[in-house]
């Protein structure tokens, strides 16, 4: 069953919990060193964009937009790495690195529509989809750690049929709905 | 061999805290962490919680006690025993109080971060009116304005146990979206916020929740008790206000409409730069769209007129019946525990008045009676000081309070400074002692930050780096050397002790993981019962709430809301605005941190490296200012450099800075506290605000320009 990400981007707030949450899962660098440093640095499988403020007639637009790999069913990445470093898995339809593959070349990064190949350090990074918690037991059914750690329950992880009833019945809320905050 | 692998329950107080936590052990060292679904928080942790994992193996940690070699500051340290360190603090204390009486030390602490009651049960242990704390500008003054208003503690109703959530929602100078301060959770506002059908954002800033809210009244720092008492005037004047609450149920409602009589919504626009319009759709909004809440922020408080208004605030919630009604504003039963802060106030004040107490009588009233930390800080630079010794415990004066220059100077007059902290903060760097603390994930403890309707077992995950101790250890065992009577055997009795209440053991609590009064158990109306009073009422004076507080009279203090100019602005010192034309807050806030914790933990530091400060894009192409751009803010008290973000959400006639930043990687003592902490700028001269002492953080005056030659 393909699994995939949503977004809710009427809902994150900006918190940027998903950031740490994945850092933590994945045991990303940076590292605590003494003396500390001043600008650490480390790949970031998810980041959180923010749109605005753009204020038009008294209206304020803004919105903030957390963005990992979207494991897209036809991925260019996996197309342009040279060495097949990347793949799908076949129960899942998560993209993949090969560490071992990887050259670090970077192409997967210029073609990736969202930005999402993470390199540091001489290797390069890429969302899981926190893959190895599929089927564990843990927080009701959210399987990711950044969608775990979600205050504002803004990321929802399933399979692709789980994800289109849960925004097909958002959309018929919010038809129910006058106004919506 | 199989490994040793345990997952254990716990609550996270990164910042006040009360999330709870899973943590996982793997022989002897934490592995992982993350949000217990089955607590309140329901799973959820916020980015400073979750990267406390970083702080328990952080390798700057201050692991055993020290005590200062060469002069104060010079970093110079020889490590001693707990034994010799608790010897030399208790030893100094009971000196001073011997020499000049127990008023001459002072016991502080920062934010609370639920050792509140620990700190204050020291404090009265040994006899000492003054317990140092940010009261005056943090939750001080909500406490006061809600026990002499309502005689409790509002706090929004977010749970929908009563079966309604809030139906309008009010964000009053706060972001609880990014943050879960004083009883709120973030989880709670946000998943309440799905229920509601009115967000009014009230706020100089488009901050996140902006694009969300029907409406922001951008306000201009430091008006916001006009812009409640011109709601406060429509609500009046257009026969909005709930009249069966108003009549039975508060006090003094004939004073108050004539008191709001001088601000009609044209006037309040002047002065808050909102449009009358907007002013009087949100007082009409919380009026007749309820039931509803208002979040207020600490922004509120950290100005010269912080009891005033808050007093205007909740008077808006009470003319609009908006408490104790499901889905408004409650006071929470707490658990069966009682409110664990009596372990604090069940030993006697002392008679003698805290530092400040004839000044600012809301202060340091009971029974949370608190000292001047401005005027002691005063008194010591001044060299008369009542203070001699002060035990510093997880606080950073340095960088919190405002003028730092000025309590730079005060603090190194102090006879003798002791410092429990975690790491070498530009604070910890002038004590005499040093005690290593242990953090949350080290700790024992009971979370209770404030009382509410739920409390939190604090279970230590891992044992402590070097020789640190939980605070509450800290607190028993100098407390056993100074004042045995009032202190326990071990950390394990004094759990004990704060449970029995409950009849369950520290032991038991663990196995539970929180105690609360939710759902069915959470009464609403208590005021139509005898919960506060045989017949029903409020626990005030009046049995009502006080729109004309009875309290504030009797202390001298105007009994109604008013309005008051901040002490910079163009209006109140237009000579001061023509070298400093621009209105600033140092309000800012980052998800990433809390108060002047965390710029040593690298998940949270490569995030955000530097302090922002944002600026409108007029301004900033008037200044030629760039994103990015390294900026110099310049107030009379001095100047720093953060980072201009060019923000459109915000007056171009304002700019705010962020709060509380050092610098751990730079040198010490003092570790950069000049180059970018906002409170090199703030203002510690009176007048402060008359009942509270609260010193002005959120409406100054200052210049920016761009830093050239970086």
């Amino acid at each position: 069953m393909n699994r995939t990400i949503f977004i809710d981007k009427d809902k994150c707030v900006g918190c940027y919990s998903c950031i740490v949450a994945c850092k933590l899962e994945h045991s990303l660098p940076p590292e605590p060193v003494k003396p500390p440093l001043g600008n650490p640095t480390g790949p970031n499988l998810i980041r959180v964009y923010q749109v605005g403020p753009q204020i038009h007639d008294d209206e304020v637009h803004q919105y903030f937009l957390p963005i990992p790999c979207l494991h897209c069913l036809d991925a260019p990445c996996i197309k342009a790495c040279p060495r097949s470093a990347l793949y799908k898995d076949n129960d899942t339809g998560i993209t993949l690195i090969d560490e071992d593959k990887c050259i670090g070349c970077k192409f997967c990064l210029w073609v990736c529509p969202y930005g999402a190949p993470q390199f540091y350090d001489g290797r390069m990074y890429l969302c899981d989809l926190c893959i190895h918690r599929i089927g564990e037991e843990r927080q009701k059914g959210r399987q990711t750690a950044c969608e775990a750690a979600c205050p504002a329950r803004a990321i929802h992880v399933g399979t692709t049929a789980e994800i289109s009833a849960l925004i097909g019945e958002k959309a018929a809320e919010r038809a129910g709905k006058e106004k919506s905050i | 061999m199989q490994p040793d692998k345990a997952v254990i329950t716990t609550t996270c107080k990164s910042c006040h805290g009360g999330c709870g936590v899973l943590a996982t052990v793997e022989n002897g060292k934490i592995t992982h962490i993350e949000g217990n679904p089955d607590s309140s928080t329901r799973g959820t942790m916020c980015a400073k919680g979750l990267a406390s994992f970083q702080e328990v193996y952080n390798p700057n940690r201050i692991l055993y006690p020290m005590k200062r070699k060469g002069d104060r500051g010079e970093g110079k340290w020889e490590r001693i025993s707990w034994e010799e360190a608790l010897e030399t603090v208790a030893g100094k204390i009971k000196g001073s109080i011997k020499k000049y009486g127990a008023g001459s030390v002072a016991i502080c602490q920062g934010t609370g971060r639920g050792y509140n009651r620990y700190t204050f049960r020291f404090a009265r242990s040994i006899g000492t009116p003054n317990i140092g704390v940010p009261a005056d500008f943090c939750y001080g003054p909500r406490l006061a304005v809600f026990g002499t208003t309502v005689g409790g503690r509002l706090y929004c109703d977010y749970h929908g146990w009563g079966g309604e959530y809030p139906k309008t929602q009010i964000s009053w100078g706060k972001q609880l979206e990014i943050t879960n301060a004083d009883g709120e959770m973030a989880v709670w506002f946000l998943n309440s916020l799905d229920k509601a059908e009115h967000l009014i954002l009230i706020d100089p800033r488009a901050t996140r929740l902006a694009g969300r809210a029907d409406l922001w009244l951008q306000v201009r720092p430091g008006t916001d008790a006009a812009l409640a008492l011109g709601m406060l005037n429509v609500i009046i004047n257009e026969g909005l206000y709930d009249r069966d609450f108003v009549q039975n149920w508060t006090y003094g409602f004939e004073k108050l409409r004539e008191r709001v009589q001088e601000y009609p919504p044209a006037k309040v626009a002047e002065i808050t730069w909102i449009p009358a319009d907007k002013i009087i759709k949100a007082a009409r909004i919380l009026a007749t769209e309820k039931p509803g809440c208002i979040q207020i922020g600490e922004s509120l408080e950290a100005g010269n007129n912080s009891i005033q208004t808050l007093r205007a605030i909740v008077c808006l919630m009470a003319v609009t019946g908006n408490i104790e009604r499901p889905g408004s504003m409650i006071n929470w039963v707490p658990p069966d525990t009682g409110p664990l802060e009596e372990f604090a106030m069940e030993v006697p004040a002392p008679e003698e008045p805290a530092i400040g107490a004839d000044q600012f009588k809301l202060l340091s009233s009971p029974p949370m009676a608190m000292a001047h930390m401005h005027t002691i800080f005063k008194q010591l630079r001044e060299g008369a000081s009542q203070i001699r010794v002060m035990h510093l415990q997880g606080t950073n004066p340095l960088v919190a309070y405002p003028n730092t220059k000025e309590v730079k100077e005060g603090l190194l007059n102090a006879e003798f400074l002791s410092a429990a902290d975690l790491y070498m903060s530009p604070t910890v760097e002038y004590a005499d002692i040093v005690l290593p603390a242990a953090h949350w994930l080290e700790s024992d403890d009971i979370h209770d930050m404030h009382p509410r309707f739920i409390i939190g077992a604090i279970h230590k995950v891992v044992d402590p780096p070097g020789e640190a101790w939980p605070d509450n250890k800290i607190y028993n065992e100098l407390g056993k050397r100074l004042a045995p009577e009032y202190w326990f055997d071990n950390v394990e009795e004094m759990l004990n002790y704060q449970l029995r209440k409950a009849n369950i053991t520290w032991k038991e609590f663990t196995g539970m993981g929180f105690l609360a009064k939710m759902g069915k158990e959470q009464p609403y109306y208590k005021y139509k019962t005898d919960y506060w009073q045989k017949g029903g009422g409020f626990a005030t004076n009046t049995g009502k709430v006080e729109l004309y507080s009875t309290v504030m009279e009797k202390l001298g203090y105007d009994p109604l809301p008013y309005y008051l100019e901040p002490n910079e602005s163009p209006y109140s010192t237009p000579e001061l605005a023509k070298e400093y034309p621009f209105i600033l807050s140092t309000g800012g806030r980052s998800p990433y941190y809390f108060h002047s914790q965390y710029r040593q933990v690298p998940w949270l530091r490569e995030r955000q490296p530097y302090p922002i400060v944002q600026i409108h894009p007029e301004t900033a192409g008037s200044l030629g200012i760039k994103n990015g751009d390294w900026v110099w803010i310049e107030t009379p008290r001095g100047k720093i450099k953060q980072v201009a973000e060019v923000f459109a959400g915000i007056d171009p006639g304002v700019v705010v800075a962020q709060a509380s930043w050092w610098y751990p990687e730079d040198p010490g003592p003092d570790h950069g506290i000049w180059k970018s902490s906002a409170n090199v700028l703030t203002r510690n001269d009176p007048p402060f605000d008359p009942a509270m002492g609260s010193a002005t953080f959120r409406a100054l005056l200052c210049k920016i320009y761009k830093v050239e030659d970086e």
